[in-house]
């Protein structure tokens, strides 16, 4: 562990707790404009965050230790997940941080326990919720696995941050076939972060609701640990797609003016995928439940597609 | 060196020896027998893990051949480096199962039969450490046969139970099938080399060597519950006393992963059509395992088709590193290999840990179905922790040990990849999609089994008013817990310090960081947060007060999954409504039924059974009954003989 990891670990985790609000209100904004409202403030998860956290916890009777942990597994799980993700400034990978399997394993971790603790309180909501949702999961994991492996074999290692270095000053990735992978890495961003087609984060009717169900229990700092690692997680898949598709502004050295053109120029980019992630969201409808793997199917062909292709490239 | 590792191989078989013995000289129920028999299984364990470890680490072979039975046949017992993996398995869970055993055996029904269930535990553990020791097929087989017979008496501990006969029945046919085909590979074995030795001097790659390996193969995916011969598993694990399902899932599935190990390594020089069979036979057992697994409610039932799922993922490996090292790249073969044998170790120590805590909730709330148990995380809080911990190392997240395995395979699919051939990498993205899914579903599966067994309201009285177990039943588990955590975080060590310089990701130093986050997470809420609490009834959409019938049920939790899959499944879905008026607008009543077709009883255990009735009704004809037609027979049958020999010389 080096200093210029630290510093690396410093500036990733500090950068994306600041700006990851922001994207989240940015897709509600773009939604409200695409339905002819104002919409709230671009700060209105900042405030949503900062008023739960002054408020009080409500814990069920039936309630265990599993309601009370989840919170805070959740946003570390996803704090740690950031160290794995280029965002600004990419030092030498060590100790095998930026790799894309354990990234995975470390959300993957929090959605175990955020699944538990749907189930902890006894209510139905949360149990649906909780088995809805490991259930997309377990069918989108082939999908993700075989990106991240079509990503691997694409750039010749599986680990982001030496991805991220290779290929770090160009405008647009070395082979052509990553915008294929950029597909699938799309449509990845928008089941983990429940998204229309897949959820709808806007609704808490039983029908549609799949993440939503399951935080229903929580209240007060809690809520705002999960809403927090929520967007997180967001920001950090919006990193990956940003850094696939336009590795263009990382920085390899450290300097003060570097890494503030890197933050400036990660929030135009990550300001663009929120905007038609949200323009996505107004446009189309929610999928049945079912009709989902669906989905998943497309993005799995994606990068199979991606690994021949490579063969002839 | 080499001289205290045999004392201590002697002093473990022999404490084993003595734990068989002693509660059999005891005609009454006694306590203390047994409690000396347990603390001879412990220390046996112990011993023999002892003499393991240093063998493992340094890579030794210790070779000794204390009698020579026959001419020809010898007794010779070998340990080297994988054999010494395996020995370590067998005595880190025996151990941990001696310490459990110690208050589960007094929870176990009829009294009088407790004796024998230790002894026969003491015999069961004697019989696999020496086929892991065996250095002849003829040892091999003997305690092969010996490790199949204990395992076949603890398994019809309760044998007037219900389905208990039967599930003994049919795990005795099987593991006899297993035998056999393992008695022809070692014959057609013998025929090539000449020699009862288990392994060759030189591997061997002749067609006769193939048909050898292709026996071998079938009785070791027989034992190993590989589909399509896993039905015996979910069915003689529920059967049996809670202590030994831990051992027969940790220990005894493994010694056949040895076998094939030691087969792929040594005995046979095997190419890639060969490998890429193994794979395959072990990625449909992995997704066809967790699939089964997750339409359980029995909680031992559920672990059990878990089994077969893990040694599906534990023999990709070996499939894989034999297609690597067909494909001349001995640096992912080692590691494909390395992550197959790594998660043998792995899923002994926390199947064995999620089967005791099972048979803890079970004794403590005399139901195996989930749906009866419910609310127990507040009953039985340190059971709950300690499944719950299982359930994260099975589930393969960071940093237990489950997740080290899996990513070492992951990884050797990813690195292979990049560099063989399109249609290997068509074999290779099928497998890893299936080993994925599989790892996804495992941990939805565990969200479910965990969540509906030990969170939320009791769902039955039974579960209302289950306590605690005692302190070994804790210790027990505990210490395999204790196990998962360490060589997860400590996994890169290990490697390290076995000599294998592998592409991991250090995980002492991710688990510090996620233990340092975790802790600044903590503190930065106590800071700025409001530390005000409340206790409120859950939210029922105005219900007063709910109660366990409105939870969401097993049933519920895995419908989408059996929906989603529900070609695999089968699944048959009939809703039939009544209508209070002609023109069917309002409802009277619903049924709604979903039934699951058992695919491999329907479709491949009964037709052969089926078969071998018409062929014995057929047999039967002859058997008349009177003397006379026997004579005939007789007559008959040496005139044949003589004839064809006659025609034959």
């Amino acid at each position: 562990m080096n200093s210029s990891f630290i510093a690396f670990a410093l500036l990733n985790i500090g950068f994306v707790l600041l700006v990851s609000p922001l994207f989240m209100s940015l897709i509600k904004k773009v939604k409200a404009w695409a339905q002819g409202r104002r919409g709230p403030s671009l700060f209105q998860t900042y405030y949503n965050i900062a008023k739960l956290l002054r408020k009080e916890t409500v814990y069920s009777p039936v309630s265990s230790w599993v309601m009370r942990v989840t919170p805070y597994v959740c946003l570390s799980m996803t704090v740690v997940a950031a160290l794995f993700v280029p965002i600004l400034y990419v030092p030498e990978p060590v100790a095998g941080f930026g790799n894309v399997i354990l990234f995975l394993y470390l959300l993957g971790l929090a959605r175990f326990f955020m699944a538990l603790s749907g189930l902890d309180a006894g209510s139905t909501f949360g149990g649906m919720s909780s088995s809805r949702d490991m259930s997309l999961a377990a069918v989108i994991e082939p999908t993700s696995i075989v990106v991240m492996a079509a990503l691997a074999v694409v750039a010749g290692s599986l680990n982001f941050l030496e991805i991220a270095r290779d290929t770090a000053g160009r405008l647009f990735p070395a082979s052509a076939t990553m915008f294929l992978i950029g597909v699938s890495l799309f449509i990845i961003l928008i089941v983990e972060t429940g998204r229309i087609p897949v959820d709808n984060p806007e609704t808490h009717l039983e029908l549609t609701m799949v993440h939503e169900g399951m935080v229903l229990e929580q209240s007060g700092r809690n809520l705002a640990m999960m809403e927090y690692a929520g967007a997180v997680k967001q920001t950090l898949f919006i990193a990956i797609l940003v850094s696939v598709l336009m590795p263009f502004g990382l920085v390899t050295e450290l300097s003060v003016t570097g890494v503030l053109f890197a933050m400036a120029l990660f929030v135009v980019k990550g300001s663009v995928v929120s905007v038609i992630v949200g323009l996505l969201e107004s446009s189309i409808a929610k999928m049945r439940l079912f009709s989902l793997p669906n989905l998943f199917i497309i993005a799995y062909f994606f990068s199979v597609f991606t690994i021949f292709t490579e063969v002839f490239a | 060196m080499i001289r205290v590792t045999l004392y201590l191989l002697v002093a473990g078989f022999f404490a084993l020896f003595l734990g068989t013995i002693l509660p059999l000289l005891v005609r009454r129920e006694a306590k203390p027998i047994r409690t000396v028999s347990l603390i001879a299984t412990a220390l046996g364990s112990a011993f023999l893990a002892g003499a393991a470890l240093p063998v493992l680490l340094h890579a030794t072979t210790i070779s000794a051949t204390p009698w020579h039975l026959l001419p020809g046949v010898d007794f010779t017992v070998v340990l080297d480096r994988l054999s010494a993996l395996f020995l370590l398995i067998l005595g880190v869970v025996g151990f941990a199962d001696a310490v459990y055993s110690f208050g589960y055996v007094e929870h176990c029904g009829h009294p009088m039969r407790r004796n024998l269930l230790v002894s026969q535990m003491n015999l069961f553990l004697l019989s696999m450490g020496m086929v892991i020791l065996a250095g002849t097929t003829v040892q091999f087989l003997f305690f092969w046969e010996m490790m199949a017979i204990a395992s076949l008496f603890l398994v019809l501990y309760d044998f007037e139970g219900e389905g208990i006969g039967r599930a003994g029945l049919f795990y005795a046919v099987m593991s006899q099938l297993s035998t056999v085909f393992l008695f022809i590979g070692f014959i057609l074995l013998y025929g090539e080399t000449g020699t009862f030795a288990l392994v060759p001097a030189s591997p061997l790659a002749s067609s006769e060597a193939l048909a050898a390996f292709f026996c071998l193969l079938l009785g070791f995916s027989v034992k190993a519950g590989i589909i399509p011969f896993h039905e015996w598993l979910p069915n003689a694990h529920p059967a049996s006393p809670s202590n030994i399902s831990a051992l027969m899932s940790g220990v005894m599935l493994k010694i056949p992963v040895y076998g094939l190990v030691r087969a792929v390594l040594e005995i046979f020089e095997l190419d890639f059509t060969m490998g890429a069979v193994i794979l395959l036979f072990g990625a449909t057992s992995a997704i066809l395992g967790i699939i089964c697994a997750y339409k359980e409610t029995d909680i031992k039932r559920l672990l059990a088709n878990h089994s077969i799922e893990n040694i599906g993922i534990i023999f990709s490996g070996i499939g894989l590193a034999v297609i690597f090292s067909d494909l001349g790249m001995p640096t992912l073969s080692t590691l494909s290999l390395l992550a197959a044998l790594f998660h043998s170790f792995n899923h002994a120590l926390f199947k064995s840990l999620l089967f005791m805590t099972a048979g803890s909730v079970v004794a403590a709330t005399h139901t195996r179905n989930i749906e009866e148990m419910g609310g127990l995380v507040h009953r039985m809080p340190f059971t709950a922790g300690l499944f719950c911990t299982g359930a994260i190392a099975i589930a393969a997240f960071p940093p237990l040990n489950g997740f080290v395995s899996e990513l070492m395979l992951f990884e050797s699919f990813f690195f292979g990849l990049q560099v063989v051939d399109p249609l290997t990498k068509v074999l290779l993205i099928f497998a890893l999609s299936l080993l994925s899914l599989t790892g996804a579903l495992t941990a939805a599966c565990f969200v479910k089994a965990f969540g509906v067994a030990f969170l939320a309201h009791p769902r039955s009285d039974r579960a209302e008013h289950a306590e605690e177990t005692c302190r070994s039943m804790l210790l027990g588990p505990g210490i395999l817990a204790g196990l998962c955590v360490a060589t997860g975080i400590g996994s890169f060590q290990i490697f390290s310090a076995l000599g294998y310089d592998l592409p991991l990701p250090d995980m002492l130093v991710i688990g510090t960081l996620i233990a340092a986050t975790l802790g600044a997470v903590f503190l930065a809420t106590t800071k700025i947060a409001s530390q005000e609490t409340r206790v409120a009834e859950t939210w029922g959409c105005g219900i007063l007060s709910q109660n366990s019938r409105m939870e969401y049920t097993e049933k519920g939790y895995s419908e989408p999954v059996i929906s989603i899959f529900s070609s695999v499944y089968r699944a048959d879905k009939t809703i039939d409504k009544t209508w209070l008026d002609p023109d069917q607008t309002i409802v009277a009543g619903v049924r709604a039924e979903m039934s699951l077709v058992k695919f491999f009883e329907e479709y491949l255990y009964l037709p052969v059974a089926r078969v071998g009735l018409a062929a014995s009704s057929l047999v039967r004809r002859f058997h008349a009954g009177t003397l006379d037609t026997y004579i005939l027979y007789t007559f008959v049958w040496i005139a044949i003989l003589v004839l064809g020999l006659g025609w034959f010389v």
